[in-house]
């Protein structure tokens, strides 16, 4: 299916104009205006005695003074309201496939208007984002995009879903939220992308309005989180057992770095727990690195890595385990876990066969879950 | 045995009018009186044309994060600029800058961009940060190009302030707003990040001198403004010594808490402990015995 890209703000624009300023600043008339953000009450955070804030939106907590901005840089104290200043202020819009995102078990063939602001709370040395994740929303162009002209959107461009994702939406989660409602009110689904760093309150009520959510699962020990991700392991963990345990769609990625967290052993005792806390239904994405970043260093994962921490994931129980960033490699494909036979068909973002029937197999009628209508 | 760095604090009396206007003619002697005192030269245009080269491009970096009432005011920065072209640098060489013009301009300035003295942010036309970012230690940023590319030689004109993170901020700090993403080194109260970033060879190779204005020291719950908790200090502070600046600046805030019944910085679990990681990374002085203070009223 042609792909439509109608709208995309050049991610990093503005950040690096003419340097030759023996030149350039002769000839400056006119100054950049006003950055435009938004200005709207964040909701979650706590008011503290003398304009100071405690941001509960994700663990980490940001205790800012007045004028300071969270570790996400999208959040500011202002005289002892905290704001968000991304709301409606998306940096980025596509229409992707949803296999993109990667969703295998949503509406597959589908397309998701797929949007983002700028910022994150987390700083991984292996973003692919990180022009819009790493800095600051006036340090990128965006436009104004209010959640019900993202809905508007969504349906002029026939897309069934809107994806949050690119960057962190936790980081924006107030427009998010109000985007998700939106959405349903005109029969559309939403779909998160996220790393999972996210306080539990916050993630029960996005749950409500949200159809599905792909949690990108770093590594399985802390130690990757802290020097790669310069997050926490143990809050993303507490955040799949919570979508797991409210039943909303959940799919998993693992990016498998070389050297970095490839480790047999751990991919293991990964899917045993994913087994043991959300279920052998839980479909799991083994993805090929690139390098990129920060870290250019290191060559792109193997196939073979790949195919052996899938098989130990199959082997310990799991349904659903693919392989990503491999165009036409069988582990893209749906297995039914009853008959074995290929069920959903795939090259890389592309869809060749579906062999399903009202959520089953066509061929033995074992129940597939996952949303697929 | 290594001689003591020089700390000079020039206080002037009166330079705070009583409805907190700054004296043009006090805040000028105060300025000069810190250069010769700091330089040992016989005029301010002297000491500043032994620490800048006539070609050299000065950024002056100021701090505007606090809008009117806490941001290096315009009736600081601009006398010293004024000196600076009195030691022999062209207007137009001299930059008074911070991250963005808004601030600037909320901060009391008026932006210039013509043939004489600058004063623009970051975000101006024309200027903007560096296309990738510049990694150093545990710092992954992208700088300010007026600071890459634009000037030779850099001054920290900073505001001496509490820190609700940092523990205080002053003229190392002061250069977070010379990156895009400060929001990512908030973590333990900015240890190491402070020390780290000010060692880029982009801003430890450029920086020649630290001024802290400390006309008004907000010494508790900064980095915003509080009446409660605003000392009308009437004090400027030079030193060579990034380091040493910001470690009086710290002693100078733990004084006027003690003597408010404040905890200290540290039983607030703020100490400002990049200080001393600077100290040994050996970016300057950390240690009373290790420096000189030189203390005149004008």
């Amino acid at each position: 299916m042609k792909r439509r890209r109608f709208i995309q703000a050049t991610a990093g624009a503005g950040l690096a104009l003419g340097t030759n300023f023996g030149t350039a600043l002769q000839n400056l008339s006119a100054f950049s205006q006003t950055a435009n953000l938004s200005h709207v009450e964040a909701r979650y955070y706590k008011k503290l005695p003398d304009r100071e804030i405690e941001c509960l939106l994700c663990p980490r907590k940001c205790r800012l003074g007045d004028k300071e901005r969270g570790y996400c840089g999208v959040r500011q104290n202002d005289e002892g309201t905290y704001y968000t200043l991304v709301y409606g202020k998306a940096c980025t819009m596509n229409v992707d496939p949803i296999e993109k995102k990667p969703f295998f078990h949503v509406l597959p063939q589908s397309q998701a208007l797929s949007i983002a602001t700028a910022g994150c709370n987390v700083n991984c040395k292996f973003c692919q984002n990180w022009e819009i994740s790493q800095v600051r929303p006036e340090q990128v162009n965006h436009f104004d995009l209010p959640p019900q002209a993202v809905a508007e959107a969504a349906l002029e461009y026939r897309c069934r879903t809107i994806a949050y994702t690119y960057s962190e939406p936790v980081i924006y989660y107030e427009y998010m939220f109000d985007t998700s409602v939106e959405a349903r009110r005109k029969g559309l689904r939403n779909v998160v992308v996220t790393g999972g760093h996210i306080n539990p309150e916050p993630l029960e009520a996005l749950i409500k309005v949200v159809d599905a959510i792909k949690v990108d699962l770093k590594a399985f020990n802390q130690d990757f989180y802290k020097d790669y991700v310069r997050g926490e392991l143990q809050p993303v963990l507490d955040a799949i057992r919570i979508i797991g345990r409210n039943k909303r769609w959940l799919e998993i990625v693992y990016l498998v770095i070389p050297t970095l967290n490839d480790d047999p052993d751990q991919a293991r005792k990964m899917a045993r727990w994913i087994l043991k806390e959300v279920g052998p239904d839980t479909p799991l994405h083994f993805s090929q690195f690139h390098p990129m970043y920060l870290i250019k260093n290191l060559p792109p994962t193997p196939v073979s890595t790949l195919e052996k921490l899938r098989l130990i994931a199959l082997q310990e129980g799991l349904h659903y385990v693919y392989l990503g960033n491999v165009p036409g490699h069988e582990g893209e494909n749906t297995y039914c876990p009853g008959c074995k036979k290929v069920i959903i068909q795939r090259f890389g973002y592309e869809i060749k066969k579906i062999e399903l029937k009202g959520g089953a197999c066509k061929f033995c009628q074992t129940r597939i879950p996952g949303i697929w209508a | 045995m290594m001689a003591a760095v020089k700390v000079v604090r020039v206080r002037g009396r009166g330079v705070l009018r009583a409805e907190g206007a700054i004296d043009p003619v006090i805040i000028q002697r105060m300025h000069e009186r810190g250069i010769q005192l700091l330089t040992g030269q016989p005029s301010a245009a002297a000491g500043l044309g032994a620490l800048f080269r006539p070609s050299d491009r000065v950024g002056i970096k100021i701090n505007t994060i606090a809008g009117r009432r806490l941001s290096t005011p315009p009736e600081v920065a601009l006398p010293f600029s004024k000196l600076l072209a009195q030691a022999g640098l062209l207007e137009k060489n001299i930059v008074i800058w911070d991250r963005t013009n808004i601030e600037l301009k909320e901060a009391g300035y008026k932006l210039q961009a013509g043939s004489g003295l600058r004063i623009f942010g970051t975000d101006a036309v024309g200027a903007g940060y560096t296309a990738e970012p510049l990694v150093h230690l545990n710092i992954v940023s992208l700088l300010s190009t007026i600071q890459t590319d634009f000037v030779t030689a850099s001054v920290s004109l900073a505001i001496l302030k509490d820190h609700g993170l940092a523990g205080i901020t002053a003229g190392m700090k002061n250069y977070f707003g010379a990156i895009h993403n400060p929001n990512k080194y908030h973590d333990t109260n900015c240890n190491p990040y402070v020390a780290e970033l000010f060692d880029m060879p982009e801003i430890k190779t450029k920086h020649r001198l630290t001024i802290l204005d400390a006309l008004v020291v907000q010494y508790h719950r900064g980095p915003s403004y509080h009446a409660r908790w605003a000392d009308r200090f009437e004090s400027l502070i030079f030193s060579l010594d990034p380091v040493a600046a910001d470690f009086i600046g710290w002693q100078i805030i733990e004084k006027l808490r003690k003597a408010q019944g404040l905890p200290t910085l540290s039983e607030d679990k703020r100490e400002p402990l990049y200080i001393q990681t600077a100290s040994r990374m050996g970016l300057g002085r950390a240690a009373v015995n290790d420096i000189q203070l030189i203390e005149e009223d004008v």
